[in-house]
């Protein structure tokens, strides 16, 4: 499904010129653009960027990351952030990795290790929503208290997994095209689950109405704090799969190997349109925030860029897109008003 | 005229009627037997100063507190309201001037937020986005606001007094027997504060009973039908409009110390 942002002001119907406005007034839309751009000018750079070969790389790479960043964008548009999550990512496939080696079956350790994700969930969310600390602070704690336990866990040694079973293949395998695996199938299971649910049920009306200004959903008898909660419970078990799903097809996990991804997993949301405010945002421009990352890590290889430039482009791509999606926003606004003057006339 | 007159029993049967109330904080009383009612199809004033206990009043009527001696009778029958979600199931609404409408989100989002209209999945709801763009626009269309093209704009593009009248509409359209108006009219210019009355007018022809609550008394005058003043706590007056006039209105809210504040409206 297309997601175009329902709450954006829709022109009348029929007109070429009005489907142009709500493509541009969607917020995928921005980031659509970029991961165009950026494509060009790779391919301008190395000759070989557009194939499918490498294109498939990109949605490799961008596949775990897309998992996270869209539940971090579900909880970021009902007004609350997860800054945990890469140590989640980190965690949860080392808890489950240490259980399989303790000669568990994968399946119960797989479960009883997305407990933990689960358990944070509620964690972040009660102590947000009952005593009012903000989830900046909290996710925050978990942030170090995750790496933390992740080393003693672990003592500093990645874990790795020490019999290839069907849950691994599932998770992580390859699909036998074009080097695609399964976190690209997930990612966009993913993406297409949340999207409904924002976009088309009730419970995305809530979560759109809890990341508005204070009080006025509790005010109409929307239960905001249940909302949050399960919002923090979502983000979060998406952190610990795709955790898993990158254990899976990567074969190791290693302790503190999440921290950046903490706040690569908001970039993406942010560069899918996303605010940091709430109630702003879209869950099919996050996975596209993720692909413009993927895009770039991809890309610097072929152009035969040093390793180290890696994290100043996404530093200055994220600037750079946030301000194409204004400029776009702006520019549809402005069409919308042509166009309804055209309609009048 | 200062004391109010029990509604004699031949008579309509009060939506909402508030007998010998009194609330305590501590040892401020802040109601002092109170005696209050509201009909249908009738739109009731209350005016009084800062501090006077419109507040409170507002807050036992809704359900946010529960008063220290008296009876609250909702539709003829002696009722607790132990919390504002009760007091919503027996159709008491409020609409707060800032907590009615979340602006970033469509006109349809906010109409049904909380009550969207939904087909079932197994446990997932999906709404039907149709039916309640259908109804937000007829139901906007019918008190006028012709202005909206459609109900997938933004709240953020509406006047003061269009928004002010969805969220009254909206409590009509949900069942609300009595509509409480806390200071609908706050900051809104003289053609928005109009909009808002034809909603209020709309509601009480329809058989709603409005508590109207405001400092404004020139603004309360035009749209209610009778007038509550309160004052320290207590019920000054409970008068018919027509037996009355903003001078008069003045003036026994003279007798307190801040008239003049009330005479020029809160700004």
């Amino acid at each position: 499904m297309s997601e175009l942002n329902t709450a954006e002001i829709r022109p009348p119907r029929r007109s070429s010129m009005a489907l142009l406005v709500r493509l541009i007034q969607a917020r995928a839309f921005g980031s659509a653009v970029v991961i165009v751009v950026l494509g060009i000018i790779f391919q301008i750079m190395s000759g070989v960027f557009i194939s499918t070969d490498e294109i498939a790389g990109i949605f490799v790479v961008a596949s775990s990351l897309a998992i996270m960043s869209v539940g971090v964008a579900f909880l970021m548009i009902s007004g609350e952030f997860d800054l945990s999550v890469g140590s989640m990512f980190a965690f949860t496939p080392i808890v489950m990795g240490e259980l399989i080696s303790k000669s568990w079956n994968p399946w119960p350790a797989f479960f009883v290790s997305m407990l933990i994700p689960l358990g944070f969930g509620i964690m972040h969310g009660v102590i947000t929503t009952r005593f009012g600390i903000p989830s900046f602070i909290t996710t925050l704690g978990s942030y170090f208290l995750l790496d933390g336990v992740s080393y003693i866990v672990t003592g500093g040694q990645p874990v790795l997994y020490t019999n290839h079973v069907l849950m691994f293949s599932l998770f992580g395998g390859s699909l036998g095209f074009a080097g695609l695996t399964a976190p690209v199938v997930w990612m966009v299971i993913m993406t297409g689950l949340l999207a409904v649910v924002l976009n088309l049920t009730a419970f995305g009306n809530w979560t759109f109405a809890a990341g508005g200004r204070v009080g006025v959903g509790r005010a109409l008898g929307v239960p905001t704090a249940r909302v949050k909660t399960i919002n923090f419970c979502i983000c979060a078990l998406l952190a610990g799969f795709a955790g898993v799903t990158s254990f899976a097809s990567v074969g190791s996990a290693a302790p503190g190997s999440g921290s950046t991804l903490n706040l690569i997993a908001l970039v993406a949301a942010v560069l899918g349109g996303t605010s940091l405010f709430g109630i702003e945002g879209s869950i099919v421009g996050t996975m596209f925030g993720a692909i413009i990352i993927g895009e770039l890590e991809t890309g610097l290889v072929l152009v035969g860029a040093p390793g180290e430039l890696y994290e100043a482009m996404i530093g200055g791509i994220l600037i750079i897109a946030v301000l194409v999606n204004l400029r776009l926003r702006g520019l549809g606004t402005s069409l919308e008003g042509f166009v309804a003057k055209r309609a009048r006339s | 005229m200062t004391e109010v007159q029990p509604v004699p029993a031949d008579r309509v049967t009060p939506l909402i009627q508030l007998v010998d109330v009194c609330m305590d904080f501590g040892p401020m009383r802040a109601l002092d037997t109170v005696n209050l009612h509201v009909n249908a199809g009738e739109v009731v004033g209350l005016l009084g100063d800062n501090g006077a206990g419109k507040s409170t009043l507002l807050k036992v009527i809704t359900g946010y507190h529960q008063p220290t001696s008296g009876d609250v009778i909702v539709f003829g029958k002696k009722t607790r309201l132990a919390s504002p979600k009760v007091a919503r199931e027996f159709g008491i609404e409020t609409v707060y001037q800032d907590l009615a409408l979340i602006d970033e989100l469509s006109i349809w989002r906010n109409f049904f937020l909380g009550e969207e209209l939904c087909r079932r999945f197994g446990p997932i709801k999906f709404m039907q986005r149709k039916e309640m763009r259908r109804i937000a626009e007829a139901e906007l269309a019918q008190i006028g606001i012709r202005r909206v093209r459609s109900a997938e704009q933004r709240v953020l593009g509406m006047s003061g007094g269009e928004r002010q009248s969805l969220a009254i509409i909206r409590a009509i359209y949900f069942g609300a027997r009595v509509l409480l108006l806390d200071e609908p009219t706050a900051a809104l210019s003289v053609r928005e504060t109009q909009r808002v009355f034809t909603a209020v007018r709309a509601a009480r022809d329809a058989g709603h009973g409005v508590l109207y609550i405001d400092h404004n008394i020139g603004h309360t005058f035009s749209v209610v039908d009778r007038v509550v003043l309160i004052e320290r706590g207590r019920v000054a007056a409970d008068l018919r409009r027509e037996d009355t006039s903003v001078e008069e209105v003045v003036e026994i809210l003279g007798a307190g110390p801040s008239a003049e504040n009330i005479r020029r409206g809160k700004e």
